[in-house]
C-alpha cells in the first residue's frame, strides 16, 4: 500500500520531536451494500475508504493526526503535525523498519469485491423471499448484503512493517409482522469473515429469513412482558451479549487504567460465579471478529479472561498498557484510520459448562427465558447496563410458556456474573457491531443456554 | 488531487461514458481534540477528512458510489460504479435531482475559526482543573475534553445546481467520575460555540452535579406511576423515535403513521417542530441534502399530524411537496430523511409546578441502552433508566438501575404537561433534538 521507504521517511519525521514511539497506520477499504426492501433491490452504497493516521507516544502522553492525503508529502505533514503537537524535542530513536509476514488464519476463496452484484444478489434474494413468504403476517422485509475489503498497514518505530487483509461478508434481513394492527420485528443477521464461500459453506440464506420472519410472528402474538425480578435463562449464541456488555467493556484497559471499571485492581480476584469461564478468542479461523494482527500490529490472540470464576488478564492495547505496565494482548481496534485505537473485545464468550438445558428450566417456578437477545450497552464505571430481549417466553413450574415482547434487562455487572449460575454446554457464537469510542468494529458474542438467578426485567 | 479538479474530472468521466444526470456531493472536516487525564493532557488527535459521493440516474434508476481517494483513477471509476450499481436496481420509484435556481434562506450564524492548538491545551487543562475543584469526590477518570471543527458541504450537479456551506464550532466537554469510596457515578455535559467566549465553569458545574446527584442511589419500586421526563431524557426518545415521521419510512410499512396526517396522533397540548435555523444549533442549513430550500415547520400541531417530513422521492411517491428533510448520515451514505433540530414546543407551567401536578412519581434523567431496547418500529420501548423519586409534588432521593417501559405512538397521547423551558443537552449539530420537562402517564416502572 505504502512503500517502506516512504513508511521510514514519515516515521523519522513523526519522531523527531522526541517521542519514544511512532506508529503509521494506512488503511484501503471497499464497503459494499446492497439493500432490498419491498422485495425490490432499493439501493446500493459502494464506498472506498482510503487514508493514513501517524501516532506518537511520550510517556503516557499520546497524539494522533489523521488524513485522506496518502502521498507523500500528505503523510509527511500529517507526520509534521503530529510531532509539532507533542512538543519541541529532537529526535531520540532511529528508525529501520523490517518487514514482517504474519500469513492468514482465515482463508478466504471467493473475494467479495472482486465479485459482481448479481452473485451476491443471489444469496440475498434467497433470504429476503424466504422470509417475505414465511407468513401472510409479513407485512415488510429489509434485507442487506454486506461486504468489506479491509486492508490496513502498520509501521512502527519498533521496526514492525506488516500488513493484513480482512474480508467479511454478512446478510441482514429485518422482517416485520402484523397481528390485530400491531407490528412487531424480527430479524437475523449471519456474518463470517469469509468470502462469498461463507453463504455456501457455513450460513444458509434462506434459514436465514426463515429465522427473521418466524421471530416476528411469534412476536406479534405475544403479549407484554411482566416486569420485576425474577430468574432468567438466557439462551446461546447471541445471548452471550449478556458477557459482552455486563463484563466485557469493562474488562477494556480503555477503563481498567484509568480506574473506571468495577474490575479494576481485581486480577487474580474471584469476580464471578465459579461456572463462569470467559474467553476472548481473535484467533478463531473466519470468525466474524478475527484478526491475524490487530490494529497495532500485535498478532491476535486467544486470552482467557476469567477461569472458573477468577479475572485472570483484561484486554490490553498498547498506550493503556503503558499505564497499566502490562504487554498488549492483542486487543487494539479501530473502525477506521480517523479513529484512535483502544482495547476492544474480538471473539468474547462464555465456555461451555456442564449442566444440560433441562436442569436450567426445570430449576425455574416462575421466570423469562430470553431466546434471543438484542444489542445492549454499559457504563464500565459504574456496571450498570442494560439489554434487550427481541424473543422471550414465560418460564412457568419449569416448562417454557407463552412468547412475550418488550423485555430488557437491566443490572450491574459485578452482580450479574455472580449470578450466573448454571452453564450448559450447547455454546455457540454469533454476529454483532460494536460501537465504542474507536469506532464500529465486529465482534462475536457467544454462550452455552446459562442460568442468571435473579436480575430486573423491564416490561410492563 | 483537490477538490475542485476532481470535479473536472468526474464531470469529464460522466461525459466520457454518456451519463447525463448526475449529482456529485462533497464533504470534509477539520478537527482537532485534547482531552485530560489527572491534570495532564493524555491525549491529542488532529484529522482531515472527507469524501465525495457521485450518485447517476441511469435507465431510471439512481446509483451511488463514494470514495475518499481523490485521483483521475478514481474519478473513472466512481462512475462506472455507480453507473454499474444503478443497473442492478429494481425499484420503480421515480427518482430525482435538485432543481438549480432555487432561493435560499440566509441564517448568518457564528462560524468561529479552528482554534490555535495552545488555546485548546489551555482550555483542557483549565477544565481538568476545575473539575477537581468543583467538588472533593471527583475522581480519576474526570475528563475535561476541547474540541475545534470545521466542516463543509458542497453539491454540484448536471441540473445547474451548484451549492456550498461551511461551518465550524469549538466544543467543551465536561465528563466528571464521582467515587464516595463505596461506589463510582458518571455524568458529563458539553458546551458548544466559541471557545473565546464559553463558559466553561457552568458546564463543568452542571457535570459534576449531575453525577453527585446519582451517588448512593436506589433502586425504584416496581409499578405504574406519572413519569416525568427531564430533556436529556425526552430528547433521546425523539431522537430514536423521530424516524416514525419519515415520510419513506411511512410509505414502506415502517412507521404506524400511515394515513394520519391530519389527524390527531398526540394530546392536544402536543406541539412538534423541525427547524433547520433553531437558535443553538452550530449547523443552520439553508439547503437539504438535494439542494432544497430548509424551512421551520410544525410536524405536529396541537396534537394533530401537521406532515410527514419527505424528500423528493417520498414527496413525489405521495403526491406531496418535499419538505426540504433530504439527508445524508456522512457524505458516502444514500440520500434519506431526516429532521434537522426537533423539539417539542414549551407548555405554560414551571418545572417545580410540573412536579406538583406530577404529585408522586418518577422523575427520569437519563436512559440508556435506546439502540436495543427501543424499536422504531413497533414504538415499544423497555429501557435503562436513572432519575429521582418525586413525592409530594417534589424531587426527593436518587434512583437508578430501573427500565421504563411504554409505546412512543401511545406516549404521544399520554402527555399531560410540558414545562416552559425547551433545553437542547445535546450535540447541537445538524440533526439535534430538545425538549421542555415533560409529564407523562402510565407508564411502568420495573425496579425491585
Amino acid at each position: 500500500m505504502i512503500a517502506k521507504d516512504i513508511c521510514e521517511r514519515v516515521l523519522r519525521e513523526a519522531v523527531s520531536t522526541g517521542a519514544d514511539y511512532a506508529e503509521l497506520f494506512a488503511e484501503h477499504t471497499v464497503q459494499h451494500s446492497i439493500n432490498m426492501l419491498d422485495k425490490k433491490v432499493d439501493s446500493i452504497n459502494d464506498a472506498v475508504i482510503a487514508g493514513a493516521s501517524v501516532r506518537l507516544y511520550k510517556g503516557l502522553r499520546s497524539v494522533m493526526a489523521s488524513t485522506v492525503d496518502t502521498s507523500e508529502q500528505g503523510l509527511l505533514r500529517c507526520a509534521r503535525k503530529a510531532a509539532d503537537a507533542l512538543g519541541e524535542g529532537t529526535a531520540e530513536i532511529t528508525i529501520t523498519l523490517r518487514e514482517r509476514l504474519y500469513g492468514d488464519i482465515h482463508p478466504i476463496r471467493i473475494v467479495p469485491s472482486t465479485a459482481p452484484n448479481s452473485e451476491k444478489l443471489v444469496f440475498l434474494k434467497d433470504a429476503y423471499f424466504a422470509a417475505q413468504e414465511y407468513s401472510d403476517a409479513i407485512r415488510q422485509v429489509t434485507g442487506t448484503f454486506l461486504d468489506v475489503d479491509h486492508q490496513i498497514l502498520i509501521a512502527t518505530s519498533e521496526g514492525l512493517y506488516a500488513q493484513d487483509r480482512q474480508i467479511r461478508s454478512r446478510i441482514s434481513i429485518q422482517a416485520v409482522a402484523e397481528h390485530n394492527g400491531e407490528t412487531q420485528t424480527g430479524s437475523c443477521n449471519p456474518g463470517r469473515r469469509m468470502g462469498l464461500e461463507a453463504f455456501t459453506d457455513v450460513i444458509s440464506p434462506k434459514d436465514t429469513g426463515i429465522e427473521a420472519a418466524r421471530q416476528a410472528v411469534t412476536m406479534s402474538k405475544a403479549g407484554y412482558c411482566p416486569a420485576g425480578v425474577m430468574p432468567v435463562a438466557i439462551g446461546n449464541a447471541f445471548g452471550g451479549v449478556i458477557f459482552h456488555e455486563a463484563c466485557g467493556h469493562s474488562l477494556e484497559a480503555s477503563s481498567v487504567a484509568y480506574g473506571t471499571s468495577e474490575f479494576a485492581g481485581k486480577l487474580g480476584q474471584q469476580i464471578a460465579n465459579p461456572k463462569v469461564t470467559a474467553i476472548d478468542d481473535g484467533t478463531i479461523p473466519n470468525a466474524w471478529g478475527s484478526i491475524n494482527i490487530d490494529d497495532e500490529g500485535t498478532p491476535a490472540r486467544k486470552n482467557v479472561l476469567i477461569e472458573k470464576g477468577v479475572l485472570k488478564t483484561y484486554m490490553i492495547d498498547k498506550f493503556n498498557g503503558r499505564r497499566m505496565g502490562l504487554p498488549s494482548t492483542g486487543n487494539s481496534r479501530r473502525q477506521s484510520y480517523a479513529y484512535t485505537p483502544t482495547s476492544r473485545m474480538t471473539n468474547t464468550y462464555i465456555a461451555a459448562g456442564t449442566d444440560t438445558e433441562e436442569d436450567i428450566f426445570s430449576s425455574m417456578e416462575f421466570g423469562l427465558y430470553a431466546k434471543a437477545m438484542g444489542g445492549g450497552s454499559v457504563n464500565p464505571a459504574t456496571g450498570e447496563f442494560n439489554f434487550a430481549v427481541n424473543e422471550g417466553y414465560l418460564v412457568r413450574n419449569g416448562k417454557v410458556c407463552e412468547p412475550v415482547r418488550g423485555a430488557s434487562l437491566v443490572g450491574k455487572g459485578s452482580d450479574v456474573i455472580r449470578n450466573i449460575d448454571m452453564v450448559s454446554s450447547n455454546l455457540s457464537l454469533a454476529q454483532g457491531m460494536c460501537g465504542s469510542s474507536s469506532g464500529s468494529i465486529p465482534t462475536s458474542v457467544g454462550e452455552p443456554l446459562i442460568r442468571v438467578s435473579s436480575i430486573t426485567v423491564g416490561g410492563r | 488531487m483537490d477538490y475542485n479538479s476532481f470535479k473536472s474530472a468526474v464531470a469529464a468521466a460522466a461525459k466520457a461514458q454518456g451519463i447525463a444526470d448526475y449529482e456529485l456531493y462533497y464533504e470534509s472536516s477539520e478537527d482537532c481534540s485534547i482531552s485530560t487525564f489527572r491534570h495532564e493532557i493524555n491525549q491529542f488527535s488532529s484529522s482531515l477528512d472527507g469524501g465525495v459521493c457521485f450518485r447517476c440516474i441511469v435507465e431510471g434508476k439512481m446509483g451511488y458510489a463514494s470514495t475518499e481517494e481523490l485521483s483521475e483513477s478514481q474519478a473513472a471509476s466512481l462512475v462506472s460504479r455507480a453507473a454499474d450499481n444503478a443497473r442492478t436496481l429494481e425499484s420503480e420509484d421515480k427518482v430525482f435531482l435538485g432543481q438549480g435556481g432555487q432561493t435560499y434562506e440566509s441564517h448568518p450564524h457564528t462560524c468561529p475559526e479552528m482554534a490555535p492548538t495552545d488555546l485548546i491545551r489551555k482550555m483542557a487543562l483549565k477544565g481538568d482543573e476545575l473539575l477537581y475543584a468543583a467538588d472533593p469526590m471527583v475522581a480519576d477518570g474526570s475528563e475535561a475534553q476541547v474540541v475545534s471543527q470545521k466542516m463543509s458541504v458542497a453539491i454540484m450537479n448536471s441540473n445547474g445546481l451548484d451549492l456550498s456551506y461551511e461551518s465550524g464550532a469549538h466544543l467543551f466537554i465536561a465528563s466528571s467520575v464521582l467515587s464516595n469510596g463505596t461506589e463510582m457515578a458518571t455524568d458529563f455535559s458539553l458546551a458548544a460555540g466559541d471557545l473565546n467566549t464559553m463558559d466553561i465553569g457552568a458546564t463543568v458545574t452542571k457535570s459534576v452535579t449531575k453525577a453527585k446527584a446519582k451517588l448512593g442511589a436506589d433502586v425504584a419500586p416496581t409499578g405504574a406511576y406519572p413519569v416525568v421526563f427531564a430533556p436529556e431524557a425526552m430528547g433521546s426518545l425523539l431522537s430514536t423515535f423521530s424516524g416514525i415521521f419519515n415520510a419513506e419510512r411511512v410509505r414502506r410499512g415502517l412507521s404506524r403513521m400511515g394515513g394520519k396526517e391530519g389527524q390527531v396522533v398526540a394530546s392536544p397540548i402536543v406541539t412538534l417542530v423541525d427547524d433547520p435555523f433553531y437558535k443553538d444549533s452550530i449547523m443552520p442549513l439553508p439547503f437539504d441534502a438535494e439542494g432544497t430550500p430548509t424551512y421551520q415547520k410544525n410536524v405536529i400541531e396541537n396534537g394533530v399530524l401537521n406532515t410527514l417530513l419527505y424528500d423528493l422521492k417520498a414527496a413525489a411517491a405521495m403526491g406531496k411537496q418535499t419538505t426540504g428533510n433530504a439527508a445524508k448520515r456522512n457524505y458516502s451514505a444514500p440520500v434519506g430523511i431526516m429532521p434537522f433540530t426537533m423539539y417539542l414546543a414549551p407548555g405554560d407551567l414551571t418545572e417545580e409546578e410540573l412536579l406538583q401536578k406530577a404529585g408522586n412519581g418518577v422523575y427520569i434523567t437519563s436512559l440508556g441502552g435506546l439502540h436495543a431496547g427501543a424499536n422504531p418500529i413497533s414504538g415499544d420501548f423497555s429501557l435503562q433508566s436513572s432519575g429521582f423519586m418525586i413525592e409530594d409534588g417534589v424531587k426527593t432521593k436518587a434512583v437508578k438501575s430501573f427500565t421504563v417501559a411504554g409505546n412512543f405512538y401511545t406516549l404521544l397521547t399520554q402527555i399531560t404537561a410540558l414545562s416552559n423551558e425547551v433545553k437542547m443537552p445535546g450535540f447541537p449539530g445538524k440533526t439535534a433534538f430538545a425538549s421542555p420537562a415533560v409529564l407523562v402517564e402510565g407508564l411502568t416502572i420495573a425496579g425491585k
